[in-house]
């Protein structure tokens, strides 16, 4: 196997272009080292992580730059994320267990683009775009684009993701991210749930509901008509039943070793729920009614 | 292909040959001898490879032993004080938080790190330290008590 250390983005780029589908990128190498041991090796390895300034976060243009080599535990320990990105934040808190959180960069989650990864539901919630790089130039994308399928992103082979923008969301806002697993933090997601809200002006309605689900569709989802149906109104029991089987119905998960789909489809109704009336409470100050 | 890596383990410096696509674990247990890291499940779930690599607590069976280059490392090897143990090293023996003994360097290591960061860690600290961490014997238990009694001899 083959082995490269690219010092720079447009190095990294051209060992892509000439080693094509052979070529591997590495970054913390939680997916890859397994894959490395238990699968295929690949016919060459290009490790990123000597690719200087790939890992900064620090605030731009009205929101929040990440470099692709941040850990998900430098996500958790930054004051930026803890305070602005919220719903970022406990994504990255209940990832893995500590020395995962360590080695593993938000990079490398966005790019193995498992429809499970915890931080892309919280990505697409917040409206958050990737840079992405090839050796004939960049270009900024929004996540709802970036994905294509499960593995499949639009790099392709020959592309490295270089930076995510995400915008500071609305002031006032609420965000929580449910995930479901049956060893905590230590498992891959059943089902991942990001709710962001806003209240209006008299705090007697939701405004500006974004739901997003993970590991129940190819990709990470939206939930755009459950947003719609609950936007602009006030929760109560009935709304946040039919938001929850609305919010189901437009997951279309699959049964595999960790649960069946039709499992996966209550716990998305349940969790939707769940994140839902948290939103409203710390919104309004009341129950849902 | 085979790279030549430089690495400090334990405040000795080590330059060595390995191949590109080998696990720190491999490379520190087989080619430089650190028997102490433990390998298990070989996929990051056990914590039983659990080393400090620059300060930070990592599954040394999913990081790619390249990345050690430069790096200063700390195995369960390196965490007594010549003869005398580390407090933690200690409590294990006198709560009797060690069974068959295999998970033990992993805990250790977690453990050292926590109390390196915290000197009084909240059970809530001391529960996400060694959360990535499995122990099949004790049912924790004891490993719970030991951390109680090192960091109370630590302070
Ligand atoms: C024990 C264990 C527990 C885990 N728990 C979780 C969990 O709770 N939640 C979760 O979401 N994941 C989990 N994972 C999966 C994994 O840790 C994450 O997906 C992690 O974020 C991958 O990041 P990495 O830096 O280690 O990626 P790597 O393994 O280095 O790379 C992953 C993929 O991304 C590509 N890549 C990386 N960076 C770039 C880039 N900048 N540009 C282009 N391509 C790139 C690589 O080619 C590879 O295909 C777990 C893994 C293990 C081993
Ligand atoms: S052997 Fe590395 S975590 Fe289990
Ligand atoms: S003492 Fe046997 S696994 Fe922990």
């Amino acid at each position: 196997m083959d082995y490269f250390e690219p010092k720079t983005v447009s190095e990294a780029l051209s060992l892509l272009d000439q080693h094509g589908e052979q070529a591997e990128v590495i970054a913390g190498g939680t997916d890859v080292m397994v894959d490395i041991k238990y699968k295929d090796e690949p016919g060459c390895l290009v490790n990123i992580k000597r690719i200087p300034d790939l890992n900064a976060i620090r605030e731009s243009n009205g929101g929040v730059h990440i470099g692709p080599l941040a850990t998900i535990h430098e996500l958790e320990e930054s004051d930026i994320v803890r305070e602005r990105l919220p719903l970022l934040w406990q994504a990255a808190h209940q990832f893995a267990s500590l020395q995962i959180r360590n080695t593993a960069t938000i990079g490398g989650n966005i790019c193995r683009a498992s429809p499970s990864g915890e931080t892309l539901a919280p990505l697409l919630v917040l409206e958050a775009e990737a840079e992405v790089t090839f050796s004939d130039g960049a270009r900024t994308e929004p996540f709802g684009a970036f994905f294509k399928g499960p593995g499949q992103t639009s790099l392709g082979s020959r592309g490295l993701l270089t930076g995510i923008s995400v915008p500071f969301p609305a002031a006032g806002n609420h965000a929580v991210y449910l995930k479901h697993a049956v060893r905590g933090p230590m498992d891959i997601a059943m089902v991942g749930v990001a709710v962001m809200a806003t209240a209006n002006a008299d705090k007697s309605a939701l405004d500006d509901v974004r739901v997003g689900l993970g590991a129940v569709a190819p990709t990470p989802i939206r939930a755009p008509k459950t947003e719609a149906l609950v936007s602009g109104k006030a929760l109560d029991a009935a709304l946040l039943k039919e938001a929850g089987a609305c919010s189901a119905s437009e997951s279309s998960p699959i049964t595999d070793q960790r649960s069946s789909g039709e499992y996966r489809g209550w716990i998305v109704d349940a969790l939707t729920r769940r994140g839902l009336a948290q939103c409203w409470q710390a919104l309004t100050g009341k129950e849902v009614a | 292909m085979s790279l030549e890596i430089t690495l400090t383990v334990n405040g000795k410096t080590h330059t060595a040959a390995l191949e590109p696509s080998t696990a720190l674990v491999d490379f520190l247990r087989d080619t430089l001898g650190y028997k102490g890291v433990k390998l298990c499940c070989n996929t990051g779930e056990c914590g039983a490879c659990t080393i400090i690599m620059d300060g930070k607590p990592v599954n040394s069976c999913v990081v790619l032993g390249a990345d050690a280059a430069g790096a200063d490392l700390v195995t369960v090897e390196g965490i007594a004080d010549g003869d005398a143990l580390h407090p933690v090293q200690q409590a294990f023996i006198d709560t009797g938080a060690v069974q068959c003994g295999y998970c033990t360097p992993g805990f250790i290591v977690s453990l050292k790190a926590l109390l390196d960061r915290t000197k009084n860690p909240t059970a809530e600290e001391v529960e996400e330290a060694i959360s990535g961490n499995i122990c099949r014997c004790t049912g924790y238990t004891k490993i719970y008590e030991a951390v109680d009694l090192a960091a109370k001899q630590m302070s």
